[in-house]
């Protein structure tokens, strides 16, 4: 850990209110300094990751055409990983000892990350037993943790994993105003889901604009019934967060609180905001409300109308994280535009933040597809997006929304090993994911289904002597 | 009784035709049939196909489109959907697609919105027809779809309640009562006097219990006196049994939907001649009823010779059964059988005559492509409804238009 809490009395201390006292004395030891600015965690952090990667291959994959994430295309280069990490990427790079994987013809990329998944917490099969996204039972839950809810055996994390998918983040349902805190995973299913976490990865706050919370707590007569009465719930949460906080940081002897523990860790900068919000309205309202509280928008989920404030959202620094193509289902995604990833990515000079996701099963095993359609969108409503660019609405700037982009979400030097090798242009849906590494080791490999990872549920289900499916 | 006989006549209405001649000239020609596509003109004349033939010669009054190798097809239809019928699905007020007096009766044809903004999207995709079909009930069968083309004039084309729709699965209580009850049904209304139907359903427990109308168990009796299609949607391996011994038991003319577990009773699946609806890219076992679901079914299917359309998950984005074709097509599928998924199948197997396929006396239901028509990154270039050139402009282009400009003013005022 940097700054002031990497005092050894501190570090050996292991319960966490001690810790967390500790926190106190040293943070006001230090006068000035806030969490801000000195990175400092609010609270010690229980459930860390326990994650270790897999064994990683040495190879080099030579002669790929490569989309590096961060914007750009090579053709005929290599990149070769070894220990987790990526060590070179070059054309004709002179590896001795590893093993080579010719990819004339194909593509790498970094591997895919989905901002926006449920699985686990409504994991397959969708039974009432294991559906445990949301915490309906207050608009206000911010003291939840979606990870308690994942089930490790969910079979849609492998396939996600055939689709390309390295990493994802779990995020709870959108019923409540505050729905709890969202994780990061590496998607290396296990049993225990500490040892699934991205290492370091920040928490999120889900929050939730328009209409389902009202409608979740409207029919039940209670608040809020209505989008006055969301913002005013949130506001509300807000108040009492910020007295937390700021009797944190004055080093009062404050009872623990979960609830305000996530606010806190928000107003502090620990943890990101990931807003469910589909209207331009609404989203002017949160980034309004951000700035009363003095925290940061990480993204805007679904963000249907993203399009008709993507000036807004460039300038304010905030992501859009959008479907390529839903829309209807509800009054608030009925001004869908296909175009609209286009013009957030585009907005500002092309310093717009534009994320493909998914908020879905099938759409998480798809994401170069959708990215596919937004890309022909865009072009046709008059936009030059290239696909170089476009694979960062699914690798970089999801990254960077989820607080990963150091460690993973390009294909640079040093970073994971995080990488997909795809049969032909992964914006071809005729591609598919041949081979996908998770920090160097190789995780799925499609012509060695044997190899391939099986979950527990789907061990002998259909017929004793088989998995659920042969490939 | 005769009124009874009389709603369920089929309607047909033609919408409005260009009297002029359309040449479509070197295009990549998918005929629909599920034979490999080919290069010829398409020569259109009042909005019927004339003649599809190499090197035909314009005449000077032709309105001649170069089409230079690009792909055409006929225009998509989808085998079910909620155009016309669902506006917005969280808004009860804006839907037609539930009713809550009729069961097998119920018949969406009068309800259709030709001004919904699902048909302008849809079309602007590919998608000129559509069986909008009723949304799912508790009960086996849900009600009759119908057709529909896409022109959204207000004179309406369509064919009503061309199809039943209904399900055979996991219920509330179990399955074993849900094929009782459609095995009694069947029967009743084979066996039912049309003189007497409302006395003969008040004699009937079962009728009773389940408050039918007459018009629901004159509906099931057309599918055994009519060989109307009956779309049954089910999945688990033992329940696709069930439906074949239906269908051979009361000589139903039945069409299987979502199907996840039918690689696991292939053979019998494929010597029913039974055709399948399926979603290729939903391979979550969602339920217990589907844990066979994969990637692979189409082509295992296709493979097997089971005439395969599509259907989608997506709300409203029903030409998305185009993504789901292609995926189909890299999972193992041919490629032309796929097409014909789309089109002549549909057109074929829910009757729907002159329309589906780019032939000779149909009418010019066309779409032009920019490229691979099951690449999701192909968009249509041009869409002809009876040979009419389709307006491919939406609310979503509008929209776009109207947040592209710069402008001092509020946007409102630019349109």
């Amino acid at each position: 850990m940097d700054g002031v809490f990497t005092q050894k009395g501190c570090e050996m201390i292991k319960s966490n209110y001690l810790v967390l006292f500790c926190a106190f004395l040293v943070v006001s030891s230090c006068g000035e300094s806030t969490f801000q600015e000195t990175g400092q965690k609010l609270r010690d952090q229980a459930f860390l990751s326990t994650y270790q990667p897999m064994v990683s291959e040495n190879v080099v994959i030579v002669n790929a055409n490569m989309f590096d994430g961060l914007g750009n295309e090579y053709k005929d280069f290599d990149i070769l990983i070894r220990d987790g990490k990526i060590q070179e990427i070059g054309q004709n790079l002179v590896i001795d000892g590893a093993n080579i994987i010719d990819a004339e013809g194909k593509w790498v990329t970094p591997g895919i990350i989905d901002i926006h998944s449920h699985m686990g917490v409504y994991p397959a099969p969708g039974v009432r037993t294991s559906s445990d996204g949301n915490e309906a039972t207050a608009p206000v839950t911010a003291e939840v943790w979606a990870e308690h809810s994942v089930w490790t055996q969910d079979p849609q994390f492998v396939l996600a994993l055939k689709g390309g998918i390295t990493s994802f983040h779990v995020l709870p349902g959108s019923a409540n105003l505050m729905g709890g805190r969202g994780t990061t995973f590496k998607n290396v299913p296990s049993n225990s889901i500490q040892a699934m976490k991205f290492p370091e990865a920040p928490h999120s706050l889900k929050m939730a604009c328009g209409e389902n919370p009202k409608r979740v707590y409207g029919s039940r007569r209670q608040s809020p019934s209505t989008r006055m009465g969301n913002m005013a719930g949130y506001r509300k949460a807000w108040i009492d967060a910020q007295e937390y906080y700021e009797d944190i940081k004055d080093g009062k002897d404050v009872k623990r609180d979960l609830k305000n523990d996530t606010l806190a860790g928000v107003l502090s900068g620990e943890i990101t905001v990931q807003n469910h919000c589909y209207r331009a309205d609404e989203m002017m309202m949160m980034i309004e409300m951000s700035k009363e509280f003095n925290y940061q928008i990480m993204t805007f989920h679904h963000a249907v109308e993203a399009y008709k404030v993507a000036d807004v959202l460039a300038e304010n620094g905030i992501c859009a994280a959008m479907w390529a193509d839903w829309w209807g289902f509800k009054h608030e995604a009925y001004d869908m535009v296909p175009a609209n990833i286009a013009i957030v990515d585009q907005a500002r000079g092309g310093t717009g933040c534009a994320i493909v996701h998914s908020d879905d099963a099938v759409g998480i095993q798809h994401l170069n597809q959708e990215a596919a359609k937004a890309i022909a969108a865009g072009n046709q409503a008059g936009y030059n997006i290239s696909q170089a660019r476009a694979m960062k609405w699914i690798t970089y700037n999801p990254a960077k929304a989820a607080g990963i982009l150091d460690q993973t979400g390009t294909l640079e030097v040093g970073k994971d090993a995080d990488v997909v090798l795809w049969s032909g242009n992964p914006f071809s849906v005729y591609s598919k994911a041949e081979k996908v590494f998770i920090d160097g080791a190789l995780a799925f490999d499609r012509e060695k289904p044997e190899l391939n990872p099986v979950t527990d549920f789907e061990l002998g289900i259909l017929n004793p002597n088989n998995s659920r499916i042969e490939s | 009784m005769r009124k009874f006989l009389l709603s369920l006549t089929i309607l047909f209405s033609f919408s409005s035709f260009i009297k002029a001649e359309l040449l479509i000239t070197q295009a990549n020609v998918h005929i629909g049939d599920g034979a490999a596509p080919f290069t010829a003109d398409i020569l259109i004349r009042d909005g019927i196909i004339q003649k599809i033939a190499s090197n035909i010669s314009p005449q000077s009054n032709w309105e001649v489109l170069e089409a230079n190798g690009l792909n055409v097809t006929p225009g998509l239809i989808s085998p079910t959907s909620n155009i016309g019928m669902v506006e917005i699905n969280a808004l009860d007020d804006t839907r037609d697609d539930e009713s809550s007096l009729l069961k097998s009766g119920f018949s969406l044809f009068h309800a259709f919105n030709p001004n919904s903004t699902l048909i302008p999207w849809n079309r602007s995709n590919g998608v000129t027809g559509t069986i909008s079909s009723p949304s799912g009930s508790a009960f086996p069968f849900w009600g009759m779809g119908s057709y529909f083309l896409l022109d959204a004039s207000m004179k309406i084309t369509g064919l009503k309640d061309v199809a039943m729709y209904g399900r055979l699965g996991s219920s509330s209580g179990s399955r074993a009562e849900d094929i009782l009850m459609i095995e009694s049904l069947l029967r009743l209304a084979a066996s039912i006097d049309l003189e007497n139907i409302e006395d003969e359903l008040d004699d009937s427990l079962l009728a009773t219990k389940l408050e039918l109308q007459p018009e629901d168990i004159l509906a099931i009796r057309r599918l055994i006196s009519e060989e109307l299609p009956f779309v049954l949607e089910t999945n688990r391996a033992a329940d696709i049994l069930q439906a074949i011994r239906l269908k051979e038991t009361y000589g139903l003319n039945l069409i299987l939907e979502s199907v996840e577990e039918a690689p696991l009773v292939l053979t019998e699946l494929a010597s029913a001649n039974i055709p399948v609806i399926i979603d290729p890219m939903d391979n979550i076992p969602d339920s217990f009823d589907e844990l066979a679901s994969s990637l692979d079914l189409a082509s295992i299917l296709d493979k097997a010779g089971i005439v395969i359309m599509f259907s989608t998950q997506r709300s409203h984005n029903y030409h998305l059964m185009r993504q789901g074709a292609g995926n189909a097509v890299a999972y193992g599928m041919n490629y032309n059988h796929a097409i014909r998924g789309m089109t002549k199948a549909v057109a074929d197997i829910f009757r729907i005559p002159n329309r589906g396929s780019i032939a000779v006396g149909n009418y010019a239901d066309l779409v032009i492509w920019d490229g691979d028509p099951l690449e999701p990154s192909t968009l249509p270039k041009y869409v002809y409804i009876n040979g009419k050139n389709m307006d491919l402009n939406t609310r979503a282009t509008r929209l776009t238009e109207r947040y592209s400009k710069e402008t001092d003013k509020p946007r409102v005022y630019l349109h």
